[in-house]
């Protein structure tokens, strides 16, 4: 991610203004941005203010973002400062049954540096092969399509650096392989 | 490296990638894409910096009485708003203080506007029961708007 010109252009394109590189923003990290609302457990209603907010917050902070690979901590951790925000306001509210749970507070602290790493693998995966990356079929069956996505990967260097960098983290419960 | 990496764990994290994407509903990626038809390049987007509801859960164990006024600030590099909940009504201020006009903002678009009175001050009345984002326009051409908010 820390070399990868496309995020670099995608930020300046965005941060100037332009909207395909702003739409592709939200494509690219959108699933980050997803799974973390899911933790706090809001409404659909929610989530989509959450998300609506969040997108707004990132064009103001894009021109001050010098570093792309700062994007996705940043995603993650304005994410959940608005989930907990609305959250709250539900909870004071009485629009959710019980009290603010603590532990789900403390769960969805504890995933969020897990939840990037994950998350920028699959950012990297779906632009390695372009999109839609569904008509490489079912997960399962191995056929020529399938076998030049996996080659494909294979020779990503993005995904390379990016996987490198997990190995050294050691993340909980990934697979560790060759 | 990913390099080894072997038929099956490339699959697995293919996989996951396809999940993940699928997870994420249409209507999520399309909300975020319009947020941007929201944002006006000529409005600062104001944060919120304070929110009573935050500090008092964080203060809780420290002290047992709560405060029964929720208090909001939305914090810009020219204007801060200040927001207090009454009742049914939301009294503002605008920092530092001047005449302008407030727009009330919901999904819908532009639900009423009201005026800011020379000292800054404002009443948004009723609360939209609905999320809601205030835009303060300042005689002075300050334009800011803030995040949405949830009462």
């Amino acid at each position: 991610m820390r070399d990868d010109p496309h995020v670099i252009a995608l930020v300046t394109g965005a941060s100037g203004g332009n909207q395909d590189a702003r739409h592709e923003l939200v494509d690219r990290y959108a699933p980050l941005v997803y799974t973390i609302c899911t933790r706090y457990r809001p409404s659909n209603h929610d989530i989509e203010d959450v998300g609506q907010n969040v997108w707004l917050l990132l064009v103001e902070q894009l021109g001050k973002l010098r570093e792309p690979a700062a994007l996705p901590g940043w995603l993650a951790t304005t994410t959940a400062r608005e989930c907990l925000r609305v959250v709250t306001a539900m909870s004071k509210a009485g629009r959710l049954g019980t009290g603010l749970d603590d532990s789900v507070l403390f769960v969805a602290d504890t995933m969020i540096d897990e939840e990037i790493l994950v998350a920028e693998r699959n950012t990297v995966i779906h632009a390695e092969l372009g999109i839609p990356v569904d008509s490489i079929g079912p997960v399962g069956s191995i056929g020529p399509q399938r076998a030049r996505c996996l080659e494909r990967l294979r020779r990503s260097d993005v995904l390379a650096a990016l996987a490198e960098g997990e190995e050294k983290i050691d993340i909980r419960g990934g697979e560790r392989g060759a | 490296m990913v390099r080894d990496w072997d038929d099956d764990r490339l699959l697995a994290a293919l996989g996951q990638a396809l999940k993940a994407r699928e997870a994420v509903p249409e209507w999520f990626i399309e909300t975020g894409k319009s947020a941007f038809a929201w944002h006006n390049i000529d409005a600062e987007l104001a944060q919120l910096t304070y929110d009573s509801e935050l500090d008092r859960r964080a203060v809780a164990v420290l002290r047992s009485e709560t405060a029964s006024i929720r208090a909001l600030t939305f914090t810009s590099a020219h204007l801060t708003l200040e927001l207090e909940v009454t009742g049914n009504s939301l009294l503002g201020q605008a920092l530092p203080p001047r005449a302008g006009e407030l727009e009330i903002q919901t999904k819908a678009g532009v639900v009423s506007t009201t005026e800011v009175d020379e000292i800054g001050c404002f009443s948004v009345d009723p609360i939209p029961d609905c999320p809601f984002r205030l835009r303060c326009r300042t005689a002075d051409g300050t334009d800011v708007l803030t995040g949405w908010i949830t009462i």
